[in-house]
């Protein structure tokens, strides 16, 4: 199961070319319980190119979750392919698929999900360190600074509120400068006036560093300012918007 | 690769996480996450920790003790034996026998010892002694201390005894003092401090007096002697082995009856008593060992549960799969070895303390500072057992997917199996660890694969015990208890509950607890029928048959009753079914111990209310009076002859043969203290055969024997009193010098459990401020809130009190039936308390280590989730 994986074998994804940095087809996943089965993904097709930014909306329990663990490789399709800058996933294993993760993938959850042992600093320094990169520190200090927690770095996210837990996980998803962004409702968990300036920093890390964002979320302001949006429903991409 | 533009900072080329768990475990990363992960819970996993520091300590205390005996023993065996070569006789050597021995050694030393009263003449005082008329210069190895120093050189020169100062201190006397012995008077010249090595077996009941073996000729008491027992000293030339003249002397005439006796095998007798008292403690410290790795494995398992999500987040952001397996671990290990060196240290303390403390009752001398190999190998072992407990709960680490993250989900079926597979390997490891320790217990791989599948069988016991009643106290849990019993109870099964930890550490503590106390208490109540029973408590040996009227009377006199008297004939069994003994021997049917055994046996025509008659007649209805002759014996040495109803033997009274055939069997119950013998003879045999009267006496039980043993010895100087009280009081000693053993081994596993109680307290405590404070909202008065958990905690006692405490009276009662032959006695009264005890304790450590749960600010709780 676990061949030794080589990061420098993946398929690096044309820097310039406009190739595409998610493609999904034909995806479906089917999960058996107690006997019967229950499809939460039929047959989805989405391809995000690199810099590209792009918002999945659909209501409750309509697969969007699902879907995004899937791009993200946290999870196997029960049918079709997917390959993130142009790695087919099915091929690996989870230990390379952990070594893409930290090569071109960032995170923001709705539940933030920072390590509670770590300090904000330290957090943000866990994909770097991952890398094996010494000498990170002053990195991470920018990008919190960036964030505007300059003063907090030495804070575990207990002494943190949401809006600065949600900030600190910002900067954990752009320390290491990902090609993808994968967002699954970043301020569902946060009022109007906090979200705010998280989606401003998301929107600005994607125009600044050209990286590609997939955002979920259930709040349609903040999908149009994404210029695409994915419309899913009951398991199915619907359609697909363009705005501006 | 293809670096992504800014992952270029001031440091040169970035080195990917390894993939091995290897790789991981030495890589910087690594370490740093498990400090970092480890950072706010060291209290917590150092709780759970001191609980394998009390195991790994209890081990090598044990360990360490053992190897410091052995060396002990090793060093001093020439000391203990006090010559190279020890004979001993029932009967004086001829001066042909001696002869032949001063030929084979270097120096030789002959001694007579036997049991006798001593008389204090100036405070009136008479008390039973070991007296050793020794002649030459033994020991000749080793030292007797004596005071003044120089009476033990003296001794052999001068006119007078050596005693031991308790004696002097019972009876008020001094050096200088005349005491009579026999009909002799002799001199107080000294007391002695160390004694010379015992001889006898049975040394040690009755202090021993040294003299002269030539003064024992004016006491008159060498020619009337029931038991007496001749020794030869020898000290070897360098070119002599001990086996060559041990084969030069057996085949002397009257020689096969001798005891040969080496340094080397006194160390291997004295080694193997030790041996075996030490392997139950190292038993019962493997114990606490295994608790307490237990304690470490269910920390690691809380930590992994709450560091689910963090695991699933690593994961997430790319670490390696093997990564947090590898944190986890290194953790575990510096828990481990933090232990492990903490432990070591207490036990070479508690070696220390008890080689201080213990000088005295060691029976060799001993090193303060313990085998520091055997610590080390000892500490190692605990180490290793500690980490392979630990590895189990890391094991589930590989099985929590990175999908956590975005959705909290049990594990599959798949997943379960998966585990359960990747856990053999780590199983049959600890199997290894745990026959390793065994084999450190008992070098014999067979009893250590036996023991180590014992182990996992109490513990299985334990957990089906304990499983049973958790679900039962889960089903009986009904709608109709009272709202705060019920939410107590139900406490107790609340998601991830420790319950089974708690109940298994508890329980265990109780278990060996209270059937070590049973066994005690059951064992010293033996000891102690005599003095509430009617039977008797004074002995009167050696009375010769023309004293007998005379003791009796004399017992009359002091208002004593006459209880039994008894004539008593030495014999020796000579030939079973045709076959003489010796060729017996040599095919092995019966032992060596058979052949030289002096059988103590009367004659009497009735049978006393100890014995139950099993078959055949007695007495012997139609015996014509010539031989063979009945014989009644005892069911259990007809079986060790190998004999039944009707066959036929020859004994040797003394020299003359007598056909005997064995006409009636009886059984004996030897606990009351009568008199009782494995040979009864019809009356009209053994009347004119050399020997001596027993006549056994009952003193009440506020008075002593002193005046009695005064009275007798100025009339009868050649007839000991042999007062039972004493002789139990030194058996209780020693029992109760075992039984503390016992215990304070005991003790380490319920420490080893209490530390677990406390880590299980402090890891629910999270929980309970949670619910508490939830309750608290809904309206529960801090009342109520304190009785709930008084509730829960004293149900997690209780469960543990009859799990640990019904398996205890199920030992017990085996205990008692198959190893000691004894029916089981139920104090309910003490078990009760014990239970209570457990139960106490576990509301108490709960309630102490819960301190301000109910006190929590509702709002600061709900923040922090
Ligand atoms: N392990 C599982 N077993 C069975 N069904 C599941 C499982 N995980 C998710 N589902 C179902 O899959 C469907 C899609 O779930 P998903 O979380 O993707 O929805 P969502 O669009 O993210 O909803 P929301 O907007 O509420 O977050 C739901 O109906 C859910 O019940
Ligand atoms: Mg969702």
């Amino acid at each position: 199961m676990s061949q030794p994986i080589d990061t420098e074998s993946f398929t690096p994804s044309g820097s310039g070319v406009n190739a595409s940095m998610l493609k999904v087809e034909n995806v479906s996943k089917v999960y058996h319980n107690a006997g019967h089965e229950l499809t939460v993904l039929s047959g989805a097709n989405l391809s995000v190119d690199a810099g590209e930014c792009c918002a999945i909306v659909g209501p409750s329990g309509s697969g969007k979750t699902t879907l995004l663990g899937l791009c993200a490789g946290l999870d196997q399709p029960s049918s079709g392919r997917i390959s993130l800058a142009g790695n087919p996933l099915q091929s690996l294993d989870q230990d390379a698929l952990a070594a893409l993760r930290n090569q071109y993938v960032g995170f923001v959850f709705q539940s933030f999900q920072l390590l509670p042992t770590l300090t904000a600093l330290e957090n943000v320094l866990v994909p770097l360190e991952l890398q094996g990169m010494r000498g990170g520190r002053k990195l991470a200090v920018e990008s919190l600074e960036r964030v505007g927690l300059g003063e907090r770095i030495n804070h575990y996210p207990t002494q943190l509120s949401g809006g600065e837990q949600q900030r600190v996980a910002l900067a954990r998803a752009f320390i290491h400068r990902p090609q993808i962004l994968f967002a699954d409702e970043p301020t569902g968990n946060l009022d109007s006036e906090t979200s705010a300036p998280i989606s401003d920093m998301l929107f600005e890390l994607n125009r600044t560093a050209g990286t590609a964002l997939v955002l979920v979320t259930h709040d349609n302001e903040l999908a149009k300012r994404a210029g695409r949006v994915v419309k899913m429903r009951s398991g199915r991409i619907e359609g697909e918007e363009r705005h501006g | 690769m293809d670096k992504p533009a800014t992952s270029t900072p001031e440091s040169g080329a970035p080195q990917p996480l390894p993939q091995g768990t290897f790789a991981l475990m030495v890589h910087p990363w690594t370490w740093l996450m498990a400090l970092r992960d480890s950072r706010k819970e060291w209290k917590r996993l150092l709780i759970f920790a001191a609980s394998i520091v009390v195991g790994i300590s209890a081990l090598v205390t044990i360990h360490a003790l053992r190897s410091s005996l052995e060396q002990g023993i090793d060093l001093q065996a020439r000391a203990l034996l006090g010559a190279d070569l020890l004979i001993t006789s029932r009967e004086a050597f001829t001066d042909a026998d001696r002869e032949a021995i001063d030929a084979l050694a270097e120096e030789s030393s002959f001694e007579i010892s036997f049991s006798s009263m001593l008389n204090f003449v100036d405070s009136g005082g008479a008390r039973l002694v070991q007296v050793r008329g020794i002649e030459g210069a033994y020991p000749f190895y080793g030292e007797v201390l004596t005071e003044p120093d120089a009476a033990w050189r003296n001794h052999q020169a001068r006119d007078g005894l050596l005693l031991e100062p308790a004696l002097l201190e019972q009876f008020n006397a001094s050096a200088g003092d005349q005491v009579k012995l026999g009909n002799a008077s002799i001199e107080i010249i000294g007391t002695v401090q160390q004694p010379a090595p015992r001889s006898g077996r049975f040394a040690g009941f009755a202090p021993e007096v040294y003299l002269r073996a030539s003064l024992l000729e004016a006491t008159g008491l060498l020619t009337d002697r029931s038991i007496a027992s001749f020794h030869a000293h020898l000290r070897l030339s360098e070119e002599m082995a001990s086996a060559e003249v041990i084969e030069a002397l057996r085949t002397r005439d009257g020689a096969d009856l001798w005891r040969f006796e080496t340094p080397e095998s006194r160390r291997d007798q004295l080694g193997r008593v030790l041996d075996q008292f030490e392997q139950f403690l190292g038993l019962i410290a493997l114990f606490s060992l295994i608790l307490g790795a237990i304690g470490v494995a269910s920390a690691m398992h809380a930590q992994i549960r709450r560091r689910r999500a963090s695991i699933a987040i690593l994961r997430c952001l790319g670490a390696p799969a093997r990564a947090s397996f590898a944190i986890y671990l290194i953790q575990a290990g510096l828990l481990g070895l933090v232990a492990a060196v903490a432990g070591g240290g207490l036990g070479v303390g508690i070696h220390f303390g008890v080689v201080y403390y213990f000088a005295e009752t060691l029976p060799v001398l001993v090193e303060p500072m313990p085998n520091l190999w055997v610590v080390g190998q000892t500490t190692l072992a605990g180490f290793l057992a500690c980490c392979g407990f630990a590895v189990l709960p890391l094991l589930q680490i590989r099985d929590i997917a990175p999908l956590q993250v975005l959705r909290q989900g049990g594990s599959t079926a798949q997943a379960r199996r998966r585990a359960l597979l990747r856990s053999l390997p780590v199983v049959a490891f600890l199997f290894v660890v745990m026959t390793l320790l065994s084999i450190l217990n008992s070098t014999n791989l067979a009893r250590s694969l036996v023991l180590t599948v014992g182990f996992a069988g109490v513990f299985g016991v334990l957990a089906l015990v304990a499983w049973t009643f958790i679900a039962l106290t889960r089903k009986l849990t009904t709608e109709r208890l009272p709202y705060l019993l019920r939410q107590g109870i139900s406490n107790c099964f609340r998601p991830q509950n420790q319950t089974m930890l708690f109940v298994l550490s508890l329980g265990l503590g109780v278990f060996l607890m209270l059937s070590t106390m049973l066994i005690r208490d059951l064992v010293l109540a033996q000891v102690q029928v005599s003095e509430s029973e009617i039977g008797p408590n004074i002995y009167l040996v050696d009375v010769q048959s023309d004293q007998v009227d005379g003791v009796k009377a004399l017992l009359e006199g002091n208002d004593l009753p006459v209880l039994e008297s008894a004539p008593m004939v030495s014999m020796r069994v000579a030939e079973i079914k045709g076959v003489s003994i010796r060729e017996l021997r040599e095919q092995g049917l019966v032992g060596n111990r058979m052949v030289r055994r002096e059988f103590r046996s009367s004659y009497r025509d009735h049978l006393n209310e100890t014995e139950t008659h099993l078959g055949g007649t007695w007495p012997p209805s139609d015996w014509d009076g010539n031989e063979p002759i009945p014989l009644s014996l005892e069911v259990e040495i007809a079986g060790d002859l190998g004999v039944e109803l009707g066959d036929r033997m020859v004994i040797d009274v003394q020299g003359v043969p007598i056909e005997v055939e064995v006409q009636h069997l009886r059984a004996v119950d030897w606990s009351r203290f009568n008199l009782n013998f494995f040979m009864l003879f019809p009356p009209g045999v053994l009347e004119g055969a050399p020997g001596f009267t027993v006549v056994t006496t009952r003193i009440p039980p506020d008075e002593t024997s002193g005046q009695l043993q005064r009275a007798l010895v100025e009339a009868f100087p050649n007839v000991s009193a042999i007062d039972l009280t004493l002789l139990l009081e030194t058996i209780r000693t020693i029992l109760a010098r075992v039984t503390q053993a016992i215990q304070l081994l005991s003790g380490f596993t319920l420490g080893a459990g209490c530390c677990i109680l406390i880590g299980i307290f402090l890891n629910g405590r999270d929980q309970r401020i949670r619910e508490s404070v939830l309750l608290r909202t809904l309206g529960a008065s801090t009342r109520q809130l304190r009785s709930i958990l008084c509730v829960e905690f004293g149900v997690l006692g209780l469960l543990a009190a009859l799990t640990g405490g019904g398996l205890a009276l199920v030992t017990y009662s085996a205990l008692a039936h198959f190893a000691f032959e004894l029916s089981p006695v139920f104090h309910i009264g003490q078990i009760l308390l014990v239970l209570l005890a457990s139960t106490v304790l576990s509301i108490f450590m709960g309630a102490l280590f819960s301190r301000g749960v109910c006190a929590h600010s509702p709002l600061a709780t709900l923040r922090q989730d």
